[in-house]
């Protein structure tokens, strides 16, 4: 298929179906926003992440936002402490839906060394987690791959799925 | 009249600026600070007692994670403790390859800094450009121990490998770009008018109060006085160095700036001595398999990026763990004189002060 | 017998008992090991073990000296070979670069200096591993810091740390509390010491040194020790609400629990609130009423 500049009206005859449902993945997927959330050394390698090697805006994911409501998605990097649990708890309530989180390192997963009085074993004890990336701390591309990890999620996720609780109180 | 009406705000634990989860209480009037309260302990992980657990050999994996941006100063300074402990002495070689590491990591932790203060400031580009530095650095310690931040470089008595093969090359290629790259940033911010503004007597703090806070690192220097560790009580391979401690007077924000980059510039400076002197020899001294410690107290402080970083063991006879391990954190001690910076100032400039003491939780908080 | 030409099967391993379950609360760091020393570092008690130990090893050089006497003499009875004589034994000597440090008579001029100064408070000075201890009397410790700040032969300016530690198995002290100071100027440290015990509040440095302010706090923190006058003696790192004192030998790593919470619990009040705040909207006041 030809498409020239001198025939501008081409792309406009061209017609796509596809499901609502993808569209919206597609683009949710392609501009996931996350939030700038950063705990402890895993915080250090998410901007490694965002800066000029790695490049992290190649995703679609490179504007950390600085409050949660513009935020789709919290990278919890770090140890969640007691102290911080309610704090990273309220974070996520004040994020608007869909939201997704990434537990970045081990820390954030499972406790990570910190096998001590204050750290909470996991921030999936205090919020749901979509993706767990291992490594103490992980690599920049160990993000990237888990943030395609990410991506695929939600672009195999349904709106029925998501809001079942509401369709069938609705009936 | 009009009514002085004191506004509380909570600045953190999230917020961008605050370098991890440092949370501020402040009272405003109008835009003047009144009042400023630094809470901590939002990043407590129980370090000191995890290591009083673990086993001499064990421990520095957890003092690699206090202070994340400058690993490499941590272990040192573990080390170092450990042998003052044990009373080993550690090989030439060793602590040549140790004094060069310590000051890539140096440089790496004042690349973050510069990047982070400029980034709250308002200049995004030194962001990217320092990054982009501190990957080189970062790609010269995954060469040696084979982890980007998080290394455990040394052992207790020495260093576990050699230098690799083509280390030499690597660190001789970074040393003859880097000094252009310093120049980039300061062109980018030394005479930038907005750079400036927001930092020149900004947050000051005089060289008194900084004693007795007992601040140290670029901040005391700022201040005028020229107390570096590597000078006053040499360690590793920095007695037989040649560098200056560089000091600036004016104690303020802008006078910080000018002393990292600066000791940036000694930090390649001494780089390059190890790299021409480095003496052949082994890298691990002899030691039994199993160390067991006896009744001994030491405190060793080296000199991290941020301040002096003192490690305290005390050792019990025939124990294999320390019975005691306190770390004394540059920037836990630091933090405290947040207020006497902030107070007084306008509500913009405390990002300014808190970027200028280059805090990191992990060590305020251990 | 077997043979070797016919390759041998593999034995099977034994199906383990059932699946493997970690338990939890055999882990390391859930277990309380209780120290039974003090390692309390001080010359005199130093002095003490070197002349029991050495009273100790001459006493069993006497006793096989004398066995030796008694099997000679049983052997010349019997009219055998005499047994051969004992060798004293000389302690091995390591291939390695240890030396370790012991500690040593105070010769530094700081040290001499403070015990002329403080004469009776002064409990005892020493040096091990190049460092200068000065253990004072734990009602004159501001005293002693007073001295060592504004004294013109010591002028220690900073200090550089101050921390505590735990001796749960001392009979008449429970903790130590030390303090770190550095001159800048004279490039010397020291070490202040001083030994409390349980329920004593020794006076705050913050009135010499503002620095001690918050690792005053952080030790009363990790180990519990209050310090007397000091302007704001909070927890510092734990939550105000946390129980016991982690750093102390009886409390677990892994601690009393606190940190197993949950996804459903509502620490931070949030749910409260909120109905709170719904209440009001609909014109229902459930807050209690203050007591004045």
């Amino acid at each position: 298929m030809g498409v020239s500049m001198n025939q501008p009206s081409t792309l406009e005859h061209i017609l796509i179906t596809t499901k609502v449902e993808k569209v919206m993945n597609w683009s949710r997927a392609t501009s996931v926003w996350p939030v700038t959330f950063g705990l402890a050394c895993c915080a250090i390698e998410m901007m490694a992440a965002g800066a000029s090697r790695f490049d992290f805006d190649r995703f679609g994911a490179g504007i950390f936002r600085a409050t949660p409501r513009q935020a789709d998605l919290m990278i919890v990097a770090g140890t969640v402490t007691y102290k911080m649990a309610p704090i990273i708890k309220t974070l996520y309530d004040q994020m608007p839906e869909p939201k997704w989180v990434i537990a970045m390192g081990s820390c954030a997963t499972a406790g990570g060394p910190f096998d001590s009085y204050h750290t909470v074993q996991g921030v999936d004890k205090v919020i749901p987690v979509d993706v767990y990336i291992p490594g103490c701390p992980p690599r920049p591309e160990s993000l990237i791959y888990g943030f395609m990890k990410l991506q695929d999620k939600i672009m195999t996720s349904s709106l029925a799925d998501r809001y079942k609780d509401i369709f069938e109180e609705v009936g | 009249m009009f009514k002085n009406e004191e506004m509380e705000i909570n600045l953190g634990p999230q917020h961008p600026s605050t370098h991890g989860v440092l949370r501020v209480k402040l009272r405003l009037d109008g835009e003047t600070i009144t009042h400023c309260r630094p809470m901590i302990g939002y990043l407590h992980r129980g370090v000191e007692k995890i290591c009083e657990n673990q086993s001499f050999f064990q421990g520095q994996v957890w003092t690699d994670r206090m202070d994340y941006c400058s690993a490499v100063a941590n272990n040192l300074g573990w080390v170092e403790a450990n042998e003052k402990l044990f009373g080993i002495t550690v090989p030439r070689r060793a602590q040549y390859i140790r004094t060069m590491l310590n000051e890539f990591n140096r440089l790496a932790s004042h690349l973050i800094w510069l990047a982070t203060h400029a980034l709250d400031i308002g200049a995004m580009t030194v962001f990217l450009y320092a990054f982009r530095e501190r990957e080189d650095i970062l790609d010269l310690n995954e060469a040696f121990c084979g982890s980007r931040l998080t290394t455990t470089a040394f052992r207790i008595g020495g260093l576990r490998e050699d230098l690799p093969p083509g280390f030499e090359k690597m660190v001789h290629k970074f040393l003859a770009k880097f000094p252009t790259c310093l120049e980039e940033y300061e062109n980018l911010l030394s005479e930038n008018r907005i750079w400036k503004k927001r930092t020149v007597g900004v947050a000051k703090l005089n060289a008194e109060d900084a004693i007795a806070m007992g601040v140290t690192g670029p901040v005391l220097r700022a201040a005028g006085v020229a107390y570096d560790i590597r000078k006053a009580f040499p360690y590793a391979a920095y007695a037989e160095m040649d560098f200056e401690v560089p000091t600036r007077t004016e104690a303020d924000t802008y006078a910080r700036y000018l002393v990292r980059m600066a000791e940036m510039r000694q930090s390649a400076r001494i780089i390059q001595q190890c790299m021409d002197g480095m003496p052949e020899g082994p890298v691990m001294a002899k030691l039994p398999k199993i160390l067991r410690s006896e009744v001994n107290e030491v405190y060793h402080a080296t000199e991290s990026p941020k301040g002096e970083i003192g490690y305290y063991l005390v050792g019990e006879k025939g124990s294999l763990n320390p019975y005691r391990f306190h770390v004394r954190a540059p920037g836990f001690i630091n933090l405290q004189s947040l207020p006497k910076m902030a107070e007084g100032g306008l509500i913009a400039d405390i990002v300014a002060a808190i970027g200028t003491l280059d805090i990191v939780l992990g060590e305020i908080d251990r | 017998m077997t043979d070797p030409n016919v390759p041998q099967t593999p034995e099977t391993p034994e199906a383990p008992a059932g699946s493997y379950v970690y338990d939890y609360k055999a882990a390391p760091n859930r277990q309380i090991v209780m120290p039974k020393t003090v390692p309390l570092p001080s010359y005199r008690t130093y002095l003490a073990e070197q002349k029991a130990a050495a009273e100790a090893d001459e006493a069993k050089w006497q006793k096989s000296l004398a066995d030796y006497e008694t099997a000679k003499a049983k052997a010349e009875a019997e009219g055998k070979d005499a047994p051969k004589p004992p060798v004293r034994p000389v302690p091995r000597k390591d291939d390695n670069d240890l030396k370790t440090p012991w500690p040593q008579e105070a010769t530094d001029v700081d040290l001499l200096h403070l015990q002329a100064c403080l004469g009776d408070k002064v409990e005892e000075i020493f040096e091990q591993a190049g460092e200068l201890v000065c253990q004072v009397a734990k009602e004159a410790v501001l005293e002693a810091l007073l001295l060592c700040r504004d004294d013109g032969k010591l002028g220690y300016e900073m200090l550089a740390d101050q921390t505590a530690t735990h001796y749960p198995a001392a009979s008449d002290f429970a903790f130590s509390v030390v303090y770190h100071l550095t001159s800048i100027s004279r490039r010397k440290r020291l070490r202040l010491r001083i030994l409390v015990p349980e329920g004593f509040t020794p006076e705050s440095a913050c009135v010499v040194y503002p620095g001690a302010n918050w690792m005053e706090r952080e030790i009363y923190d990790m180990l519990g020790i209050r310090f007397a006058n000091h302007p704001d003696m909070t927890r510092i790192l734990c939550p105000e609400d946390w129980e016991g004192y982690p750093l102390r030998k009886d409390y677990p790593t892994v601690g009393w629990g606190q940190r197993d919470i949950s996804f459903r619990e509502d620490r931070g009040g949030m749910l409260d609130r909120i109905a709170l705040e719904k209440a009001g909207q609909l014109g229902i006041n459930l807050k209690q009423p203050k007591a004045d």
